[in-house]
């Protein structure tokens, strides 16, 4: 028993040193084009109008209050005051001349949500929206 | 049995560096058509200029701050910052203090424990509707955090209650008639 846990306070320090951040975590830590899929879906079509009036819509959905949009970049970021403090920016572009690219990057407090899911989550409500906007529903 | 000690504690640590994300954090809540309901309505408004304009001044009528206006996405966000508790709240607080000093009890210091300030966040997005030619729809999404005396955040939370979206929009109504009215 003894020898087994000898090594413990060790392995636990080492544990402690893998939890502690850099002070100035700017580039973040997740892998540029595995974020990008996960946070990306593309819509064939071209309006982008539309589609920012469904990416706004989903927001409030959701329950976020848009802190900013800009209709020119294509950008709406938005903020929601729950038991977390979740915010969210997400960007509608065109791609290649023939679709729309939404991407979604989300925070919950100070982490980065990388968990595929939650961005399913978030693209199947948007896709919901894109329905109703496209079939002329307020 | 021995071996598994160690073990779990490694699961149990690694597991206290990942974030901890609720699990349906972006899922759609099943009373999401009704809060939509709650939140929206259909406006018929002669130019979205003249409906901006009215949502402008009921803004101000309520004592908010604008902050951003994207015109093209219809987007307006305000905030304001005011006493998270309603007169008759402290006045209570108040008589209670009263009557502890009335009756000779010490630490009668009720009214401090009234809540500092709430900061309230609203967007209204007012937009033509995609159904009807003519009308206009907005929609409202409140939010707010409280603030105890410390500055600690007491509450967090979307405004869900019908009545004052009601209340807002019956004021966006009559914004609207003095808008349209005194052109």
């Amino acid at each position: 028993m003894n020898h087994l846990l000898k090594p413990l306070p060790f392995v636990c320090l080492l544990l402690l040193a893998g939890c502690a951040t850099t002070p100035a975590n700017v580039a973040g830590a997740g892998t540029q084009l595995e974020m990008r899929q996960i946070q990306t879906r593309e819509y064939d079509t071209l309006d982008r109008a539309m589609t920012m009036r469904s990416v706004i819509a989903t927001l409030q959905d959701l329950g976020f209050t848009i802190d900013q949009a800009d209709a020119e970049l294509g950008t709406v970021t938005a903020t929601r005051l729950h038991a977390h403090t979740m915010r969210m920016t997400v960007t509608v572009v065109k791609k290649d001349g023939q679709r729309i690219a939404v991407r979604a990057n989300a925070r919950i407090g100070e982490n980065s949500v990388t968990d595929a899911a939650t961005y399913q989550d978030f693209f199947v409500a948007l896709d919901k929206a894109m329905f109703l906007t496209l079939h002329k529903v307020d | 049995m021995i071996r598994l000690v160690p073990a779990a504690l490694l699961v149990a640590m690694l597991g206290g560096c990942a974030a901890s994300i609720p699990e349906p954090a972006l899922r759609l809540p099943e009373s999401t058509l009704d809060v939509r309901s709650i939140q929206t309505r259909s406006l018929a408004a002669p130019s979205e200029i003249d409906i901006l304009t009215a949502t402008i001044a009921v803004l101000q009528d309520m004592e908010f701050n604008v902050e951003r206006i994207e015109k093209p996405l219809g987007v307006i966000t305000a905030s304001k910052i005011t006493d998270a508790d309603s007169r008759s709240e402290k006045t209570g607080l108040f008589f209670l203090d009263l009557l502890c000093a009335v009756g000779g009890g010490g630490g009668c210091d009720a009214l401090s424990t009234a809540q500092d300030d709430q900061h309230i966040t609203l967007t209204m997005v007012v937009l033509p509707s995609l159904a009807h030619s003519g009308e206009y729809t907005a929609r409202i999404t409140i939010q707010r955090v409280i603030y105890d005396k410390m500055d600690r955040i007491k509450v967090l939370e979307r405004i869900d209650d019908a009545e004052t979206y009601q209340q807002i929009f019956d004021n966006l109504q009559k914004s609207l008639f003095i808008q349209v009215g005194a052109k």
